[in-house]
């Protein structure tokens, strides 16, 4: 027995030392560095294009090959492995992240690299990208990624749909009202008495709470982040509305009609397939969703329209992006991949595969995105992604004294109840903003670092509260929420002096 | 070196890869998880990116954020909803044993039985096209899965019907999972589909009644609720006369036995209200109704105590026999509970079948009120055929032959056998498994959560390891996730040594 034990213990060291030395970092000649990303098959291309833009532009070792070599890693995407892996010290040397709260998330641990620097030098600093997603990607002025790609919320519109129940497809720019009538008219057309649950066709997919409550003037926080001001009447009109057209008039899906749905999810969920299958008239969602829309032959003439405003309207922005790992052993030469980013050769990729907008929008500009040959169907569509990138869309609005997810898992806790018959709208919103003041409250406490910023903040929220009451304007640096910048300068509330009564505090 | 020493050494070495593995992957995390729980660990604030940050004791902090706040309490309610299922489980899985140890090869000497089946399950089938399922796809596929499961049964004997039992155990969960979630489907899922003719039918029958015979019903759904009640304190005022219960001990199981009692006179409002399908439980027990229980459960305990009091006791402990009395208060407690929540459902049925669409099939994942049990029936599947139904087949073969034909001399009924014979002879088996049952329903939950609902509606299927998972991995709390697991943990092991020291003496027996 002993003799076999010794022999199992010799193979498996030998067995190890043959993995160690097959491994890449082992037998490649440059440095190996790893890329976290989702399983996308165009990740291929674009680590091969990332080594000839390497040889194009330098960055070469002395026999002329790229001085780093790329490799993807799509099995530690996910958010829960990347949080372990980078806090134990072997997270990978890029990791895609989504921008805003996910970003606020890992930049708290201190596990990303500071890039503000060699975004500068390598050209890939935030005015490479839109003006809307700069605070996604920077936190208190320093950038920490530079996106893979960009996603602005449009409402996808399948006109064959419209056509063949009669009506007119929406306009561009439509407001809420004419959301509702024109939901409640289709519903009627489309799903005559007796319509099996499995052949109805939808109005649309959903239409974001944010989305409604924003375009009422409403933030999830107030001016300075410190509080929830999701407790209003605006927010008890968004609930009441959607559950409207979810649960009463029925023209958006409830859970249980997404399910009565025999089709299987893929890239980009179940909703596309029921958009290209025409039960759904319309899908909120990105660019990207064209990966899928091209399989589907039979769609005609695509159109992207505005998602419905009350009397501001708004669009969400949002990115996934690349960040350096605090650990890697090879931070300079992940800068280099996030050069690659904002560069010709990577962005062309982006406008060529739909995969949601390129990060840089100089290269939106040019015939190749606005009208591609091979689909003329689509002409109409990404033009008007890049408008509401650059007119409408706002962030994630953020605190640095809650995390996102606890927001988002408070918020969808109430709004649950409320759907559930559980309690009332305006209980739903008294609850979700008492709730998410709670979590702040507990966030300082196990955060005491935080109370100084807290207090100074609260001191100029009282200041902003006394302006709004006296009607006068607010000085532009005392919101440091995204929304009310974008909301107040349409309405013409904000100054860029501070009044004189009162002593300027920043930050 | 002695030849002891050696052969020692040796044992050692062999055995050192498994010690090591297990002191560095259990037992060093389980005590250092000890440690973190009484710290302020966050990763987002200590980890080795952050050097100057240091990890603080804050001594019970954690343990009482977690009992001050809701979200502890309604987690753990979850979790116990979900554990209500581990009895009917264990009976389910014995039923199957009991079945599966038969011999069901055609030709094994029981063609009355076959015929039996055969009538019976022609029967159902006749009933369910009566009640509309007759021309669906259901029917037919229904028809001829019973049919196929018969036919193999009969050619493969219960090795067939062993194999096809015990499917879900070796499935993959998330498969499962994913399974259920289409059977579950509110319009289209096969559970409704075939639910929902049921129910129309039920509907027509319903609206044909006059709603006093379910306002009666109702009434005498309280009446054995006071039933259940008079026989519970009753069971407990007779075993402390015989000195079976110390008064000491009987203290909790009359506070627990009084419980659904205390519910119904709490719950009661002035007059019904209108009902719709959307408020079953809007038929709730009136102010007069609810005083009423109160006044006559009152009396039923004064007149049982004053027995107690009156009668001539066989002397005991004052802590005598907690363990027993504790068994029983809970489970006409559940009896209760059960009449409770029933009685008012069958009140309210003319009103919801009054509605314009009559008596839906539920949403079953995506409604608050039925998420919880859609996941016990599905646990309830899949433990029916698990490893519980093994250890009873191993149980029941070792039963000696020598009792049954002991049962048989003495003209004991199938019955009385079971009774007397297999249920004593199983007890060991029956302890063991609703000890590691109990262990599992705690710890349970988290995948089915995950998979099927992520947690929701509303919280609705968030158990407490669901609940570990999110505080310590999507927000990064490791102090409070680890002050969470150890609540868990010390939940756990009460209900085990309680197991322990009051189960036991029934398998001794």
């Amino acid at each position: 027995m002993k003799y076999l034990f010794l022999i199992i213990a010799i193979i498996l060291s030998l067995a190890a030392l043959g993995t160690y030395y097959s491994a890449p970092d082992t037998t490649s000649k440059v440095p190996v560095i790893y890329w976290v990303t989702d399983r996308n098959p165009a990740r291929e291309l674009q680590v091969k294009k990332f080594h000839e833009w390497c040889i194009e532009n330098g960055h070469v070792g002395e026999d002329g090959q790229p001085r780093v070599e790329l490799r993807l890693d799509m099995a530690n995407r996910d958010k829960t492995k990347q949080i372990i892996q980078s806090v134990s010290g072997v997270g990978s040397d890029i990791m895609d992240l989504g921008g805003g709260s996910n970003l606020r998330l890992f930049q708290q641990m201190n596990v990303l690299k500071d890039v503000t620097e060699a975004g500068k030098e390598l050209g890939f600093d935030p005015s490479k990208t839109y003006a809307a997603v700069e605070p996604l990607i920077t936190v208190d002025g320093r950038q920490y990624m530079f996106p893979c790609n960009v996603t602005v919320r449009g409402v996808w519109v399948n006109t064959d749909v419209f056509k063949a129940v009669g009506m007119e497809p929406p306009p561009t720019r439509w407001t809420i009202e004419q959301f509702d009538r024109m939901g409640q008219e289709f519903n009627k057309i489309a799903n005559p008495p007796g319509t099996r649950a499995d052949q109805r066709r939808f109005f649309c997919d959903d239409i974001s709470e944010t989305l409604l409550y924003r375009s009422m003037g409403l933030s999830l926080f107030n001016e300075t982040a410190t509080r929830c001001t999701l407790n209003d009447p605006r927010y008890v009109r968004t609930l009441t509305l959607r559950h409207k057209w979810i649960y009463i008039d029925n023209f958006m899906p409830t859970p249980d009609d997404t399910d009565a749905f025999a089709t299987e999810q893929g890239y980009g969920g179940a909703k596309l397939a029921l958009f290209g299958t025409g039960n759904y008239a319309m899908v909120t969602g990105g660019r990207y969703y064209l990966i899928r829309f091209r399989d589907y032959n039979n769609l005609g003439q695509m159109r992207v329209v505005e998602p419905p405003y009350d009397h501001f309207p708004n669009t969400t922005i949002s990115t996934r992006a690349a960040v350096v790992y605090q650990g890697s052993d090879y931070p300079h030469l992940a800068n280099l991949f996030q050069a690659y980013l904002a560069s010709e050769n990577y962005n062309a990729l982006i406008v060529e595969d739909a995969d949601a907008l390129p990060p840089n929008p100089a290269y939106t500009r040019s015939d190749s995105f606005l009208r591609p040959e091979k689909h003329p169907n689509e002409w109409g569509a990404h033009g008007q992604f890049v408008k509401m990138a650059e007119e409408i869309a706002i962030g994630e609005v953020l605190s640095p004294f809650v995390l996102g997810d606890v927001v988002w898992r408070e918020v969808k806790f109430y709004r649950e109840d409320f759907y559930a018959g559980q309690i009332t709208a305006e209980e739903a919103a008294k609850r979700t903003a008492e709730r998410i003041d709670f979590e702040i409250d507990n966030e300082l406490k196990r955060k005491p670092h935080l109370q100084e910023k807290f207090d100074r903040r609260m001191a100029l929220q009282k200041k902003i509260d006394a302006l709004k009451a006296a009607g006068k304007k607010i000085p532009r640096a005392w919101v440091s929420n995204t929304f009310y910048l974008r909301y107040y300068a349409a309405q013409g509330m904000l100054t860029d002096e501070v009044p004189a009564s009162l002593e300027r505090e920043g930050e | 070196m002695t030849k002891e020493r050696r052969n020692l050494l040796l044992g050692l070495a062999f055995l050192s890869p498994n010690i090591f593995g297990v002191l560095t992957f259990v037992i060093f995390p389980v005590g250092f998880s000890l440690v973190m729980a009484f710290s302020n660990w966050d990763l987002t604030q200590h980890n080795m990116f952050k050097p100057d940050a240091e990890v603080e004791m804050v001594g019970a902090k954690n343990f009482i954020d977690l009992i001050s706040g809701d979200r502890f309490v309604r987690f753990l309610g979850n979790t116990l909803f979900f554990m209500m299922g581990i009895p009917f489980s264990v009976a389910g899985s014995l039923c199957a044993a009991i079945l599966l140890s038969k011999d069901t090869r055609a030709g094994g000497g029981k063609p009355m039985l076959w015929m039996i089946a055969a009538c019976v399950f022609v029967a159902s089938i006749a009933m369910l096209a009566a009640v509309g399922m007759g021309g669906t796809a259901m029917t037919i596929l229904l028809v001829g899965a019973m049919c196929g499961i018969l036919t193999c049964g009969m050619i493969g004997g219960r090795t067939f019907y062993r194999t096809l039992f015990y499917t879900p155990h070796f499935v993959a969960g998330v498969a499962t999972f994913i399974l259920w979630k289409k059977l579950y489907s509110k319009e289209t899922g096969p559970v409704n589909v075939s639910l929902q003719p049921m129910l129309n039918f039920f509907t027509d029958q319903v609206n044909a009644t006059p709603d006093g015979m379910f306002a009666t019903v109702f009434v005498l759904g309280l009446v054995l609720l006071v039933g259940a009640y008079f026989l519970g304190t009753r069971k407990l005022r007779l075993m402390m006369i015989d000195g079976e219960l110390g008064w000491g001990a009987a203290i909790l199981p009359l506070i627990i036995i009084s419980l659904p009692i205390v519910v119904a006179v709490v719950w009661g409002q002035v007059g019904p209200k209108t009902l719709t399908t959307s408020d079953v439980l809007g038929f709730r027990i009136t102010l007069t109704a609810g005083f009423m229980l109160a006044v006559v459960a009152g009396l039923i305990l004064l007149v049982h105590l004053l027995g107690v009091a009156r009668a001539e006791r066989f002397p005991c402990k004052p802590s005598e026999g907690f363990g027993s009395g504790f068994v029983i208060a809970i489970l006409f407690m559940v009896l209760q509970f059960v009449l409770l929540g029933l009685s008012p459902v069958v009140g309210a049925l003319p009103a919801m079948a009054g509605d314009a669409d009559g008596l839906a099939a539920p949403s079953w994942l995506n409604d608050t009120s039925w998420a919880k049990p859609a996941l016990m029936i599905m646990g309830f599947w899949a433990a029916i055929g698990s490893n519980n139904m093994l250890l009873y087949l191993a149980a029941l073969s070792n039963v000696p032959e020598e009792l049954y034909e002991a049962a048989d001399i003495d003209g004991a009924t199938p019955i009385q056998r079971f009774w007397n014979v297999t249920w004593p002879q199983l007890a060991p088996t029956t302890f063991f498994i609703l000890v590691m049952a109990t262990i599992g329903g705690l710890q349970g939950g988290f995948e089915m959560a995950r998979v099927m609902t992520k947690g929701g509606p509303a919280g609705a299927t968030t158990t407490l390891s669901y609940f570990i998972y999110q505080e310590g991995f999507e927000t990064g709390r490791l102090g409070f996730a680890s002050a969470v697991a150890w609540a868990l943990f010390v939940l756990i092991f009460t209900v085990t040594v309680f197991n322990w020291k009051f189960g036991n003496r029934y398998v001794n027996d």
